[in-house]
């Protein structure tokens, strides 16, 4: 479904430019629950908003559907965000004015314009309603976010990525805010969504965490390599190990 | 949707919109609020220009006149009857005005009228005082001082004339209010028949001994200005000290037909004060006095003179003020009267005299827009100069717009993230905040607009009500802007105009924070908490 093909990605400039990484790939299949690990600033999380087309490789393709997302006009690109992709973040990421039903509305508002958003309304709520109740959060629904707790944010944050009924759910360390007990039922949740057949990618440096997962890469050096048993890593960014990571 | 949706949600929610919002009501006030008062005192000055004169005006350039008027009066109502109503001669010169009980002396200018024709040439009958508590009692034909007196029941009335004429204004007043101020207080006494009563009052007339009469010789009645003789008080009502019908002097300069001084001293001629005049211009009402036509143009020698031929010269007048038919074009009938003042000269042949041909020759026709052009003009240059300048300053708020939404694009760079993370593209972000800025304006404009109008609407009362605090807070004087009030009208074209203009100047304020909104990198506004 998603191929992310020797990305490479740096910041700053002349002297202070850090290179993130340095060729980067990936593949994803469908429904599957895939977990990037690594240390913090290894790249992850870079690694994840180029795969969402959130930000733009220096070099590097990444294929949705054997579609190159980067070679698409921007405006596909943002309808590619808006329909195919749900971004989950650790921070949260709410729109403080708007209440839980409301943030969890955003992506449809998005995604209608004013005269097509009067036709869908009726139905876009239905279905925010629905997934309110999926995750739990129906009592909460006139809740402003601040008056919720870190794991009922990052519940309406999950239910915001899923309301456009993405293919492919991205989560930026989603448990790295919440305590041990929040972030358990925040990774229950997660997995009864990809046992329903939601593909995710969860970026996290918590093996524990990433134990939940079918597939575990390690992101170092600005590539990707295969965890390993023992904890050791094997690179998988070269043609001939490729298929082994898989 | 979600920027129409964003925007409403952060109008309410955002303290610091209520500034931004705050910034485009005051200055949607401020120009509505010149733009009104310069806009009704323009409107004003046109209306009262139209009924100032007449609609057409035949006026000779020097103060010695022009002969004919009366013979191109009738030829008008001869051939012209479809476009000519009626049409009046008068004069104009200049003198000085003097009450001589109390020796309070004034340059005024003098114009002679025939009284029962000018008021239907234009609206000056509508501010004759007197004549609207009684009416009819108002003339410029010689006659007596009125004064009240104790009737057999013992009451005070006034002669019966203008009782009967008081009665017939009473059955015609549908305000209620004026009926009631009336008979709370129908009139002043004077304590002295002929000079000033010791106290202002609303109608004064003298006091006399015994029952209700006129006294004093007839003299020739003369009505004066309101601002030439009575003084304002703080709410801008007259106060008058004079009794009607107390002596007046006017000093005349006679003029010869060739415009010298005739050898002759001035003439002093007594009058008897019978009204005052309310144009509503101060230039106008703290001026002129109107006395007779045919006594005017007596006492200035315009009148038929002798000649040592033994022939008599043709009597002159100033101005032949000419009232249209209901419909006409303006221009075109001032046109064709100019062309049939142009054949009547020419008709006239050896008939007239050297003297009387130069004086023609001196006549030019004007409509009443003519005369008043300069005026006009000048005051809507003024108009448009003011609104511009308060327009500039109105930029101000602009800037302040910008700076405040470049605050909240800052301040909102999270949001922009999350926006572009589910889909938005920048021309979204940014017509966001455009959105904003445009519901900024119009909650702005509106609020603006009410305020504004309200103010203007209530303008006079805010100045009466300041002035009583303190006089110096009086900024509106009638002698420098010709009004005694403060135009009070709010036309909806121009409210429109403004509350529009200021909506696009939000959104035009907002471009540049918008823009910048568009360009936020979404992975580095999301990256942080």
């Amino acid at each position: 479904m998603l191929c992310v093909k020797g990305i490479h990605k740096s910041y700053g400039m002349g002297r202070a430019r850090v290179k993130v990484l340095r060729g980067a790939s990936l593949e994803v299949e469908k429904a599957e629950f895939l977990v990037i690990e690594g240390a913090s600033g290894s790249g992850k999380s870079t690694l994840l908003h180029i795969a969402g087309a959130l930000d733009a490789p220096d070099r590097g393709t990444v294929e949705f559907d054997g579609q190159d997302l980067f070679k698409l006009p921007s405006g596909v690109r943002n309808a590619h965000r808006n329909r195919q992709v749900g971004f989950v973040f650790q921070f949260y990421h709410l729109l403080p004015e708007l209440n839980v039903l409301e943030n969890m509305l955003i992506p449809q508002l998005v995604l209608h314009s004013g005269w097509s958003w009067l036709a869908a309304r009726r139905q876009a709520r239905h279905d925010a309603w629905q997934i309110l109740e999926r995750v739990g959060l129906t009592e909460r629904a006139k809740h402003r976010p601040r008056e919720l707790s870190g794991g009922e944010m990052q519940r309406v944050a999950i239910g915001r990525a899923l309301v456009n009924r993405p293919r492919l759910l991205l989560a930026d360390e989603p448990t790295g805010n919440l305590d041990a007990a929040v972030g358990k039922e925040i990774l229950a949740l997660l997995s009864e969504l990809n046992g329903a057949g939601q593909t995710i990618v969860m970026v996290t440096h918590d093996t524990k965490v990433a134990s939940r997962a079918h597939r575990r890469v390690v992101l170092g050096d600005g590539v990707v390599r295969k965890a390993t048993h023992d904890g050791g890593q094997q690179p998988i960014d070269r043609p001939a190990n490729r298929e082994v990571a898989r | 949707m979600y920027k129409w949706f964003l925007a409403w949600r952060y109008l309410h929610t955002k303290l610091i919109a209520f500034f931004a919002i705050a910034s485009v009501t005051l200055c949607v006030a401020m120009v509505l609020v010149v733009m009104s008062v310069m806009g009704g005192f323009l409107d004003t000055i046109r209306a009262r220009s139209r009924g100032l004169h007449s609609e057409i005006v035949l006026e000779g350039w020097s103060l010695q006149g022009f002969p004919y008027y009366q013979e191109f009066g009738d030829y008008l109502q001869e051939n012209l009857s479809d476009v000519v109503k009626v049409s009046t001669p008068a004069i104009y010169t200049y003198g000085i005005f003097r009450v001589p009980a109390t020796t309070y002396t004034k340059p005024a200018r003098v114009f002679g009228i025939r009284l029962d024709e000018y008021v239907q040439v234009n609206d000056f009958g509508d501010g004759l005082y007197y004549n609207r508590y009684y009416p009819g009692s108002t003339t410029l034909a010689p006659q007596s001082m009125p004064v009240a007196g104790f009737d057999e029941s013992g009451a005070f009335k006034l002669p019966a004339d203008l009782e009967a004429a008081n009665a017939r204004w009473r059955s015609r007043e549908t305000d209620p209010e004026e009926l009631s101020a009336y008979s709370a207080k129908p009139f002043e006494i004077s304590p002295h028949p002929f000079v000033t009563p010791a106290r202002p009052g609303d109608r004064v007339f003298a006091l006399a001994e015994g029952k209700p009469d006129y006294v004093g010789p007839p003299r020739d009645g003369v009505i004066v200005g309101a601002d030439l003789l009575h003084q304002r008080n703080i709410n801008g009502d007259f106060e008058r000290y004079l009794a009607r019908g107390a002596d007046i002097a006017l000093t005349l300069m006679p003029l010869s037909q060739t415009g010298t001084t005739t050898g002759e001293p001035p003439v002093r001629v007594p009058m008897r004060y019978v009204d005052d005049s309310r144009t509503g211009i101060f230039e106008i009402d703290s001026l002129c006095v109107y006395v007779d036509f045919d006594m005017l143009q007596h006492k200035l020698a315009m009148d038929p003179q002798e000649m040592v031929d033994g022939g008599y010269t043709k009597p002159r007048a100033n101005q032949l003020l000419i009232g249209l038919q209901d419909g006409v074009d303006l221009n075109e009938s001032r046109n064709r009267i100019a062309a049939a003042w142009g054949s009547f000269c020419n008709s006239l042949g050896p008939g007239a005299t050297k003297a009387d041909e130069r004086a023609l020759g001196f006549v030019d026709v004007y409509s009443w827009e003519d005369l008043q052009r300069p005026f006009i003009a000048a005051v809507e240059k003024e108009k448009v100069l003011v609104t511009v300048l308060f327009a500039l300053i109105s930029m101000v708020a602009i800037v302040m717009l910008g700076c405040i939404f470049y605050m909240i694009v800052e301040k909102k760079t999270r949001d922009i993230g999350i926006l572009k993370a589910v889909g938005a593209s920048s021309r979204g972000v940014a017509g966001l905040f455009i959105a904003y800025a445009g519901s900024v304006g119009l909650v702005g404009a509106i609020l603006g607009t009410l305020i504004g109008a309200l103010f203007v609407w209530n303008v006079n009362d805010i100045q009466d009500f300041l002035a009583s605090l303190n006089p110096q807070l009086r900024v509106w004087s009638p002698d420098v802007y010709s009004f005694d009030r403060i135009p009070e009208v709010v036309k909806r074209a121009d409210a429109i105009w403004v509350a529009s203009v200021a909506v696009v100047a939000s959104m035009v304020g907002s471009l540049i924070p918008a823009i910048l909104a568009g360009r936020v990198w979404p992975v580095k506004a999301l990256r942080y908490e």
